[in-house]
């Protein structure tokens, strides 16, 4: 009996020691739901920017261990993750998933003072004076929509009349987040949108959809589901001979995209928030390294680069947080704050946020798909207005 | 008049396929009683299976159209031997229960093995549009309309003339008669399981080709095949046929004009306010066969 | 040991309990299980209050499916009615104690209107209906804006009775389970009633129940009511505890799982629907604590969690099916046989 209780004291207090030695942060990943296709690539970009990270150095040489589960973009099983996460695991930060998920528990996060770094780029995020502790590391939803109807604006050749543009998005939260602020952008800029189409979560065929859209005569079409959705509508659309060009929102657009959709991808645009894996830009050197020693035979995309870009932030964050010696959920939020022009080697756009506006940057890219590759097509610096924070 | 002609084409297309998934189960149901929620799921196995050899042992597609045909046959087999064998005779909840354990662990096994992103498949049409006067139809359609009237020209020679199809239906009659008369009903079960889930496979291949790509949301299909049974009457094959192509043309049409005035959704519970107004004016469905019951 | 039951009085006989002792034992029983929000963590008690909410509305499922025959698919859509009526209400001010009630109500009144079709329906094809009824109740939740919120769903203010906020999940507890044992108790109790009997006589032989003098048409819709209603309460506390309410806390799956824990609990049993309800309510958590143990060795098992809960789902359903017909309820009433008639247990 003896033994047993002095081994089971040894025990804890090992566990506790290195407990200790821990920075917990919460993983809520999409693995098997409805939004995988790009939230597994996402995800295991997260998983190996941490194991990177504590290889290298760790948190000012404490190690950071990511509590993470797959929600499989269930609001009811991010909320049940959430509240084990806070009440069990006491995890000081948490990099989450989905749009629907995040915008509801901002008001739980802000309660519960838990830095919130989200995959979802909603607008709806960004204003402090709402929603002070989340974060999400890329150009706005509502950002990248209004710099690609600057594109097509630009596209446009016709001076007879102006363009007439089509929404695709999905009936749920990510699928609703910028469409307000399109339709606002689209009156302020001369752009004709003449057709909203709302696709269930998961579909086979957009046909019905695409005919409605054909009938008003849209001449080009925004995007905003994953990238199954979009290869379904573009392979449809090729299908029906529509003449529409098509536009991809930062998660519906990546190199898998053209391998799916094939020739119907030729020639559709995207906003894409990361560089492709693989580009020659100098924050790739880290990423094609680990890949290389861990995973040589995986393919890698966009994706993954974007979990990469979220671990290198917030452990920034956490590392500022540690040197202040406040290592709590509200110290790691001030962190962040003060973090000015990051550099992220050109793996995605410097990051800035300030206690007043955490749009991290405004910086959008369109890329063109030619010849079966993703293309740079333009970069737009989308003005940091007051009233588009928020929308 | 271009508009409701491209949606009822697609809803005839998008109708041959639930047709065969619906076919399926009107089989099994036809010949031995059993309502299996599970045909969705042998739809999904049979289009990721095709998938994986095709793309993954480089076989050409006839050949490996054979090998998935083969392969939904032993797993009709395999299923109702292991599983519903021991039912015979329970209550009826218990058999929709099973087969809906079933398609959870079907498609838990095939999330699991192949996750659930898209997976591709290398082009077998191409998918450029045929005009046909002033529509463009994709090829696909007319392959797929092509494969479900040969299909179902085969199952009604099957069904009428050949031995083992004339056994099934006496089998559905009256079990205990057939068996007196010398036919083996516990084969007649093997065989209508493997029928069944060789069809729904064939769907899948199909569907699968349309869309370049399997993933995980091709399960849902499986519920849409009940309205079209209820449509078109459990015990009736070409009740099933017809209540698929049906199925597909209201769906398609209360998309193109309803979804623009609700904003989307419609479609999918079109197919269910049918099953409702279909329950409630001839329940046993278009073609189905009227059990009187007077209380 | 147990040797014999001697009743002397007719309500001993049909009493709920056989023996004192079993009396007592379920009040120790109770006693324990109120000492658990001082001693469990905040998320062991989130699953508790959803077990708990879970038996609720399985023991109203149990009584329409098990107790008297109707199959019904459409407790994912009753529960939604009875958790979106609780929102609208609770955020129109209306307090606990009158939205909880109210909610079953309407709910109770919906299960009525999809219980019509019961009338000329049987079987499979009442089974349909109510899938069907879950298929337009998920349309209309998703679109009826201004009382739902349509997708994004609508968040619900925490209970208040008294001024006491019951806002965090211990408290809840103290309002979750006291309400759950009340409607086990009632249902219980029903089946003792000519409600009850009628119910039962339904199930076994409708046309001769209708011959003896039981007016099937308007029992079956009473028993839609009544279960409708434990549903509606059921997602009334549910709005409570989960605090976020949105379509997708109602999928068919839901639906599913709840006839999942009447079966493998047992039908047409009250102790079927407490024991099959905390079974498949624990069964994922369990299997979550194994897969984390184990993901030490095996990283790729995060991702297959997900899976692997469909799939045990579905396993035990099949298996409790080939192996099991009758359920835990009857498993449990062996062993306990067992034990009574120790050393003469054959």
């Amino acid at each position: 009996m003896k033994l047993i209780s002095s081994a089971l004291l040894v025990l804890c207090l090992a566990a506790s020691a290195q407990a200790q030695q821990e920075i917990k942060v919460g993983g809520i990943f999409d693995l098997t739901g409805i939004t995988s296709d790009v939230g597994k690539p996402y995800a295991q970009g997260v998983r190996d920017a941490v194991a990177w990270t504590n290889e290298n150095g760790g948190i000012n040489g404490k190690k950071i261990r990511l509590v993470d589960v797959d929600y499989g973009y269930k609001i009811p099983e991010a909320v049940a993750a959430y509240k084990r996460m806070t009440g069990d695991e006491k995890v000081i930060m948490i990099n989450g998933w989905g749009t629907g998920d995040t915008e509801g528990l901002k008001a739980q996060v802000n309660q519960d003072k838990i830095p919130y770094v989200s995959a979802s780029f909603s607008a709806h995020l960004t204003d402090p004076s709402k929603t002070p502790y989340n974060f999400f590391v890329g150009p706005s939803y509502s950002d990248g929509l209004r710099a690609w109807l600057r594109w097509v604006k630009e596209d446009w050749k016709d001076k007879s009349r102006n363009p007439k543009v089509a929404f695709f998005y999905g009936d749920n939260a990510y699928g609703k987040s910028p469409i307000e602020a399109g339709r606002r952008f689209c009156k302020d800029t001369g752009v004709d949108l003449v057709d909203e189409e709302i696709v269930p979560g998961a579909f086979q065929d957009a046909t019905s959809q695409l005919l409605n859209m054909k009938q008003k005569g849209a001449d080009y079409a925004y995007i905003n589901v994953t990238t199954t959705g979009v290869s379904t509508i573009l392979r449809d659309a090729k299908k029906l001979g529509l003449p529409t060009k098509f536009g991809s929102n930062p998660y519906g657009f990546g190199e898998g995209l053209p391998q799916v959709a094939k020739e119907a991808a030729e020639g559709v645009t995207g906003v894409m928030v990361d560089v492709p894996f693989g580009e020659d830009v100098p924050g790739m050197k880290r990423l094609v390294d680990f890949h290389q020693k861990n995973h040589p035979a995986d393919t890698h995309d966009t994706f993954y680069v974007r979990g990469w870009t979220y671990v290198l932030v917030w452990s920034e964050a956490l590392k500022r947080a540690d040197k202040a010696g406040k290592l709590t959920g509200e110290g790691v939020k001030t962190a962040l704050e003060t973090l000015k022009d990051f550099d992220l080697g050109g793996l995605t756009a410097p990051v800035t946020y300030t206690s007043s506006d955490h749009r991290p940057t405004t910086t959008v890219n369109i890329y063109q798909i030619k010849n079966g590759k993703l293309a740079k097509a333009k970069q737009y610096e989308m003005e940091r207005k007051p009233e588009w924070l928020g929308l | 008049m271009e508009f409701f002609l491209q949606l009822l084409i697609n809803g005839l297309v998008v109708g041959c396929i639930y047709s065969l998934v619906a076919l399926g189960f009107v089989i099994i149901y036809k010949s031995s009683g059993i309502l299996n929620f599970a045909q969705g799921e042998f739809l999904l196995l049979g289009a990721y299976v095709f998938l994986a050899i095709v793309a993954q042992a480089n076989v050409p597609v006839v050949p490996a159209l054979l090998l998935t045909f083969a392969f939904s046959t032993l797993l009709g087999l395999a299923l109702e031997r292991v599983v519903l064998r021991p039912l015979i005779g329970e209550p009826i909840i218990s058999v929709i229960m099973v087969t809906l354990g079933l398609s959870s662990i079907l498609r838990a096994i095939v999330q699991g093995i192949w996750g659930t992103d898209t997976r591709p498949m290398h082009a077998v049409f191409s998918l450029e549009p045929i005009q046909i006067g002033p529509l463009p139809v994709a090829r696909g359609y007319l392959y797929s309309a092509a494969s479900v009237a040969v299909l179902l020209v085969a199952l009604t020679i099957f069904f009428k003339y050949a031995r083992p199809g004339i056994a099934m239906r006496a089998t559905a009659d009256s079990q205990q008669v057939s068996l007196s008369m010398g036919i083996s009903v516990r084969r007649i079960f093997a065989l209508s399981w493997s029928i069944a889930a060789v069809v729904s496979a064939a769907g899948g291949v199909l569907l699968a080709t349309m869309r370049g790509g399997v993933d995980g949301s091709l399960a849902i299909l499986g519920l849409k095949t009940l309205p079209v049974v209820i449509v078109g009457g459990l015990d009736s094959i070409g009740g099933a046929i017809l209540g698929g192509l049906l199925v597909g043309v209201l769906e398609n049409l209360a998309g193109g004009y309803l979804d623009p005035i609700f904003g989307g959704g419609v479609k999918e519970v079109a197919p269910f306010v049918a099953l409702v107004l279909i329950l409630m004016i001839r329940p046993y469905g278009l073609f189905g066969k009227v059990r009187i019951e007077r209380v | 040991m147990l040797s014999g039951e001697f009743h002397t009085t007719y309500a001993s006989d049909m009493g709920i309990f056989e023996t004192r002792r079993a009396g007592w034992l379920l009040a120790a029983f109770i006693v324990a299980l109120f000492a658990i929000p001082f001693l469990a963590g905040s998320y062991w008690l989130d699953v508790t209050n959803r077990a708990a909410i879970a038996v609720i509305a399985a023991t109203g499922l149990n009584i329409l499916t098990g107790f008297t025959g109707q199959i019904s698919l459409g407790n994912a859509a009753f529960l939604a009615v009875g958790a979106y009526t609780t929102a609208f209400l609770a955020n129109h001010g209306v307090p606990f104690l009158f939205a909880c009630p109210l909610a079953g109500m309407v709910t109770a009144l919906a299960g009525m209107v999809f219980g019509i079709p019961s009338l000329r329906l049987k079987g499979l094809y009442l089974a349909m209906a109510t899938l069907a009824a879950h298929f337009i109740i998920e349309f209309t939740s998703s679109h009826w804006e201004g009382v739902t919120g349509g997708v994004a769903g609508t968040s619900v203010p925490s209970p208040r009775i008294l001024g006491f906020d019951f806002s965090t999940d211990s408290r809840l507890f103290f309002l979750i389970v006291p309400a759950c044992i009340a409607h086990l108790y009632f249902a219980k109790n029903l089946f003792r009633t000519r409600v009850g009997k009628a119910f039962v006589a339904i199930r076994d032989q409708d046309i001769s129940a209708e011959v003896m003098g039981v007016d099937v048409f308007r029992y079956k819709l009473l028993s839609f009511a009544v279960s409708s209603f434990y549903v509606g309460v059921a997602g009334s506390l549910l709005a409570y505890q989960a605090r976020i309410i949105s379509p997708e806390n109602f999928p068919l799956s839901v639906a599913i799982d709840h006839l999942g824990m009447i079966i493998i609990g047992g039908l047409g049993s009250v102790l079927g629907s407490i024991l099959g309800a905390v079974f498949l309510t624990l069964l994922p958590e369990v299997l979550r604590l194994a897969t984390s143990v184990l993901s030490g060795s095996f990283p790729h098992l995060v991702q297959l969690f997900t899976p692997l809960k469909v799939a045990v789902f579905g396993l035990t359903i099949v298996l409790f099916l080939v192996f099991e017909p009758d359920g835990l309820a009857d498993l449990w009433r062996r062993v306990r046989n067992w034990f009574r008639l120790y050393p003469f247990s054959y």
